[in-house]
């Protein structure tokens, strides 16, 4: 075999080794690492005693864990159900062939490419009663006008929502709108020619053959929900009180604010295992399918 | 190329190769890193201030200020030990202090200090807390009053207030005839810190001994004592008495609407005095001093910055910090680092005559004084001087959240502290 052979076959291995190498490394060892501290009596700086279940219990125990936890299960579902309902909505609308496609597409696709951190400070302005919508509503002459979500207590966390969806709808536009532009235009033809109407086509023939893509949507923008961070911060600092809070605020806070970096620890581990409940699930699905179209073939 | 000029070459590169070793035979001039959070604005430039003189005194100056908030820069600190290669000082305070200088080696600074006399030039509070296990590892640099009351000059006038309501009910009374008046009377923000340091400035006022006993020292009986209770009462009026959209805010978004009289009162350390000044405000603007105290006495919430430094085994080092902290100690710290922040010398012997600092300045310097004298001197929880930063944060968190939730009454409010500080103790 000439040298130039053997490099043409090892090349891909060159290039594809490293960075899988240095990946798996970088997620594995330093959550490895910090199950580890997890499970020690550290705080200021990392101990490696052993300190046993007690940072979990301690954790799950705690006022800003149940808050956090609740809020997840609140923002979570809220974010996911409508950013894909507007997603779809906006894709369908550009998908009628209509004219300037792609400024629209570019128009509801930017939010994207801001920074979490200043969607949540534009919203709190926005939001924000004294300064936001409702005075300018008041000031419009609706004077019993009430929108104050933002300093409710029970409301604030469905302002992280609104947020949230504004910032992801047009990503999953763009996903859904690539999926919709994939189904096979003979499959369209033959429905159009057995007489259905657009939105029976859009619902019996379009929707079904797209399933796989909602579903990757579905876990992308799950685990979206799940890390939150930035968002939530700037928008209501977790207020009022402690009324917003996110697990990976409680996370933060324990680890650098308070340094207590086990029980934080214990916290990003939990977090990490909610992530787990949504990919597991994902991965036996795809694995699922695979199976279902080999039978098929 | 010719031969001699190719000789030159290699002889100049030799030269070149050669010269650190010479400036090091020659005594490597004394060096310093340091970092802090102070990034931008005033305290940036008080920064240079200080470098500039270190290196006048002819040192080498490197300072590395991490932006945000005091933690993040502690997470550089911490990454730097773990490193093992701390900087030789950096920006730290109160108990946090103490429980940093277990876990890296520090400079004993006792020679230095003595040879100063620097430890009865100021508060007791601070050498407490600078020389947490029998040994100076720390020095500071700056202070400040947390219980400090500033008062809109066209609120006030609009109310015919002339003078610093003195007490608790003379501020609620003058609350209410702001409130009469359309002005929104108090005029903090609705976050976690501002929070705790209502409640702080409430309880301070109130009485100073409940302060001592129950925030500093975590006495249940004082937590869950009337003093308290009264702190809780009066906190739940500072924020019914605030913007409603308050939540989420800090204060600063709102020192054009004090200016302007259309809110009356903010409770808040001296530093704001920086923000007005910023704003192209006079002291004029507004009347300024201490916050309400019932037994009418001098109150003094204390918040300091100290320097502590790390051990390094480099002689450059050692001597940078022996000449950092010469000029820490100094008299003239004061005005060359507290006339550009606006904050008061730490010690009490510092001169405020000259033209650099304002009434303000002098007025909280004397209060420190006489605090000092009469030990009325407490440290403040919300700016992490009274516990470490997880007791203080579960403090803060009951009271952020009393804040924002009427439907919790003062009675619960000091129930949910009580609890709150026996799971952290």
């Amino acid at each position: 075999m000439s040298w130039r052979a053997s490099a043409a076959r090892a090349l891909p291995h060159l290039v594809i080794w490293p960075p899988i190498l240095v990946s798996c490394g970088y997620v594995l060892v330093f959550s490895a690492w910090t199950v580890w501290v997890s499970f020690t009596p550290s705080t200021l700086m990392p101990d490696y005693g052993w300190a046993g279940w007690r940072n979990y219990s301690s954790m799950l125990a705690s006022r800003n864990w149940h808050i956090a936890y609740t809020n997840l299960f609140i923002y979570g579902p809220c974010f996911v159900v409508f950013t894909m309902a507007t997603g779809l909505l906006l894709a369908v609308l550009i998908d009628q062939r209509i004219r300037g496609e792609n400024i629209y597409r570019a128009v509801f696709l930017y939010p994207l490419a801001v920074s979490f951190v200043v969607t949540g400070t534009v919203w709190g302005w926005l939001l924000n009663p004294t300064i936001g919508i409702q005075k300018l509503v008041h000031d419009l002459g609706w004077t019993s006008f009430r929108f104050e979500w933002l300093i409710d207590r029970d409301m604030a966390i469905y302002t992280v929502v609104i947020a949230g969806v504004w910032q992801a709808s047009g990503f999953a536009m763009a996903l859904l709108l690539a999926g919709l532009r994939s189904v096979d235009a003979d499959l369209l033809k033959a429905a159009q020619i057995d007489g259905a109407g657009p939105v029976r086509i859009y619902l019996r023939v379009v929707f079904p053959t797209i399933g796989p893509i909602f579903v990757a949507v579905l876990v992308m923008l799950l685990q979206f929900a799940i890390k939150t961070y930035d968002l939530v911060v700037a928008l209501t600092a977790g207020g009022p009180g402690l009324a917003s809070t996110l697990p990976t605020v409680v996370v933060y806070d324990f680890m650098f604010q308070r340094s207590e970096l086990a029980r934080g620890s214990a916290a990003a581990v939990m977090l990490l295992g909610s992530l787990a409940f949504v990919l597991v699930p994902y991965g036996l699905y795809r694995k699922w399918q695979q199976r279902k179209a080999r039978a098929h073939a | 190329m010719s031969v001699v000029a190719r000789r030159t070459l290699l002889a100049g590169s030799a030269a070149i190769l050669v010269m650190p070793g010479i400036s090091r035979a020659q005594g490597a001039k004394p060096k310093v890193t340091v970092i802090s959070q102070w990034s931008a604005g005033p305290s940036a430039a008080a920064m240079v201030a200080l470098g500039n003189e270190f290196e006048r005194q002819g040192g080498v100056w490197e300072h590395d200020p991490v932006p945000g908030f005091t933690t993040e820069m502690m997470n550089k600190l911490r990454a730097q030990i773990i490193a093992g290669d701390p900087p030789a000082a950096s920006q730290l305070k109160g108990p946090e202090i103490a429980a940093w200088s277990k876990i890296a080696p520090v400079v004993d600074l006792d020679p230095m200090v003595k040879e100063a006399g620097y430890e009865a030039l100021v508060p007791e509070e601070l050498v407490r807390l600078s020389k947490p296990h029998g040994h100076w590892v720390a020095l500071p640099i700056q202070a400040y009053r947390i219980n400090t009351l500033f008062v809109s000059k066209k609120a006030a006038d609009r109310i015919g207030l002339t003078k610093l309501p003195a007490t608790w009910a003379e501020f609620n009374a003058a609350a209410e005839k702001m409130k009469a008046e359309g002005i929104t009377p108090v005029a903090n923000g609705g976050i976690k810190w501002d929070d705790g340091m209502k409640w702080e400035i409430a309880l301070c006022g109130i009485s100073l001994e409940a302060y001592r006993k129950a925030v500093m020292e975590l006495d249940e009986k004082t937590l869950s004592g009337p003093e308290v209770l009264a702190a809780f009462r009066q906190f739940r009026k500072l924020v019914d008495w605030s913007d409603p959209g308050v939540a989420g805010q800090d204060y600063t978004p709102f020192a054009a609407r004090f200016i302007k009289g259309e809110m009356g009162m903010l409770l808040m350390g001296d530093w704001a005095a920086g923000l007005y000044k910023r704003g192209g405000f006079q002291l004029s603007d507004y009347i300024v001093g201490q916050a309400p105290a019932d037994d009418g006495k001098i109150a003094f919430d204390l918040n300091s910055d100290e320097f502590i430094f790390w051990q390094n085994k480099q002689p450059e080092f050692q001597e940078g910090q022996q000449l950092l902290a010469k000029i820490v100690m100094s008299k003239e710290l004061g005005p060359l680092f507290c006339q550009i922040t606006g904050s008061i010398p730490v010690r009490t012997d510092t001169d405020l005559s000259a033209a650099g600092f304002n009434d303000q300045q002098r007025e909280a310097s004397r209060s420190m004084g006489e605090a000092k004298k009469d030990n009325r001197i407490v440290l403040s929880l919300a700016h992490n001087m009274a516990q470490t930063n997880q007791v203080t944060a579960a403090m803060i968190d009951v009271l952020t959240e009393f804040a924002h939730d009427n439907r919790i009454s003062p009675e619960e409010g000091q129930k949910r502290l009580v609890d709150a500080v026996d799971n952290v103790r």
